[in-house]
């Protein structure tokens, strides 16, 4: 009696978890204390790191702490094209009058658990919704797209990693622009092109990056690079294996990607209000302050609104006409800011 | 009575949460897919050993738990960790005379009962697994209900819970 009982409110509740949005508060309560399970069973590897950095010996360190100059040197190097690169970009797109690159605003996260199921591939994060995380926040590590948010808890979340077989990503060749979409196979070292025309131009050794078209995902990040190129004249697409750029079952620390959180439309509408502002005059300098995108009409007013100061013949003032094009960078970063409301 | 009835009680939800922490605890990557039934067991157990302390309610309560640490559908576990609590109590008697092979091989046609009704439930959802390489688990657990039953019987003995 008791076990027909039991079993017909779990399917109930398996029915309600389902389709209606009712048991999630619930769900968030529970998991606030079963969550930190995740964080227990993640303790002996934690101390175990802490004991080994506590007694790494000396030239561990010092080749280590080498190792991480001469990497950031590196990286610092390339910032510095980057953000000339940066700058050509929003420039050529101000030519273009197409809408400029927003920068993203990315939070670092630790991984404190997988999924038990082998069957699944998915992970569980330390940052959950009040930490801002959204659901469908696409997840990087160092190396490219690992996956997005798929369930928040309070300060967990769990994230569908590229390779789930319930994954699909639409990607991009980097080399030139080919469209296709990238699904998970359920191994952890391969992707899928699907559906791709046995004639297309895709090699082995190719890029794959997302391509943003699915509204998830921000354009530009690397996804795979293509392994396996197979053309089976019995099949009618291409059978394309893509290897993930990400190491996903490896890294530890993530970065949660924190992107434009509004609608094509609004981005649209707010964008052509910036240009109708262009257009009748110069613009008055409320609007690039609440949008972020049009670095347009941000340039001009900027240098005219600070031209003043040098007449006041302070001679620290003399320094802020060089500011505008410093300034122009964060022309683009009230969008990060925007966001973070 | 009262007061018998309460001794060491805590031991079994003590072994009931390092169950569930087991049940989450990182494996390698070849040694997921044979995790043993961990909450299972200590059900299965208990159900045999203390049916007046813990039934089906209990194993209903974990099932949730273990949904919210799954991230499955609030019930599935729930539903599977009753089932299997109701077949032990229905078959307690008879099993608390076998011998021990006979307790693995009623045990090992129980988890694997409910790893089906897992499989199927799942289905369901749209996640279904590729194989039946699932029913492992409930092999690999019934393999190990003789060490888990000598275990917790020591331990009962040892802290005299009743």
């Amino acid at each position: 009696m008791r076990f027909l009982v039991l079993v017909v409110l779990s399917v109930t509740l398996m029915v309600v978890d389902a389709r209606f949005t009712l048991l999630k508060p619930v769900r968030s309560q529970m998991s606030l204390v079963l969550m930190q399970s995740y964080w227990i069973t993640d303790l002996p590897q934690r101390l175990w790191q802490g004991v080994a950095s506590q007694f790494g010996s000396r030239t561990e360190l010092v080749a280590e702490n080498e190792k991480l100059k001469t990497e950031n040197l590196l990286l610092q190097g390339r910032m510095q094209k980057l953000a000339a690169l940066t700058e050509q970009n929003v420039r050529l797109r101000e030519l273009l009058n197409s809408s400029a690159l927003v920068n993203e605003k990315v939070e670092v996260a630790e991984l404190i658990g997988m999924d038990p199921n082998p069957f699944t591939h998915r992970i569980i994060i330390n940052k959950g919704e009040r930490d801002g995380v959204v659901l469908g926040q696409p997840v990087l590590d160092a190396r490219g797209l690992m996956g997005q948010v798929v369930e928040l808890m309070p300060y967990t979340s769990r994230v569908l990693l590229l390779t789930d077989t319930t994954h699909s990503i639409p990607v991009q060749v980097n080399r030139n622009g080919l469209r296709a979409i990238a699904s998970g196979t359920g191994n952890p070292e391969r992707l899928e092109l699907r559906h791709v025309a046995d004639t297309a131009d895709i090699k082995v050794g190719d890029l794959l990056v997302s391509s943003g078209l699915g509204q998830r995902f921000p354009a530009g990040y690397p996804v795979a690079t293509v392994n396996e190129v197979i053309h089976d004249s019995g099949q009618p697409f291409a059978i394309v294996r893509a290897v993930p750029t990400a190491a996903l079952n490896r890294s530890r620390y993530l970065l949660l990607v924190f992107s434009d959180s509004r609608t094509p439309e609004e981005r649209a509408n707010d964008a052509a209000k910036a240009q109708e502002a262009e257009q009748s005059g110069e613009a008055p300098p409320i609007v690039p302050a609440t949008v972020p995108k049009p670095v347009v009409p941000a340039a001009p007013v900027a240098p005219a609104a600070v031209a003043p100061a040098p007449v006041v013949s302070d001679p620290k003032a003399v320094k802020k006409p060089a500011t505008p094009a410093a300034v122009k960078p964060p022309a683009a970063v009230p969008a990060t800011t925007r966001e973070r409301q | 009575m009262a007061s018998t009835r309460s001794r060491n009680g805590w031991i079994i939800w003590l072994t009931f949460a390092i169950g569930l922490l087991l049940s989450i605890s990182p494996m390698p990557q070849f040694m997921e897919i044979l995790r043993p039934l961990w909450l299972a067991l200590l059900l299965a157990f208990w159900a045999l050993y203390m049916p007046d302390k813990v039934g089906m309610v209990t194993a209903f309560c974990l099932g949730l738990a273990e949904d919210v640490l799954y991230g499955t559908l609030l019930g599935q576990n729930a539903l599977t960790l009753t089932l299997i609590t109701f077949l032990v109590l229905s078959l307690q008697q008879r099993l608390r005379v076998f011998p021990m092979w006979q307790q693995c091989l009623v045990l090992l046609v129980i988890f694997g009962l409910a790893q089906l009704a897992q499989l199927w439930l799942s289905a369901l959802t749209g996640n279904r697994q590729p194989t039946l390489a699932l029913v492992l688990p409930g092999v690999v657990s019934a393999l190990l209900w003789p060490w888990i039953s000598y275990g917790l019987r020591g331990l009962c003995r040892r802290f005299k819970i009743n």
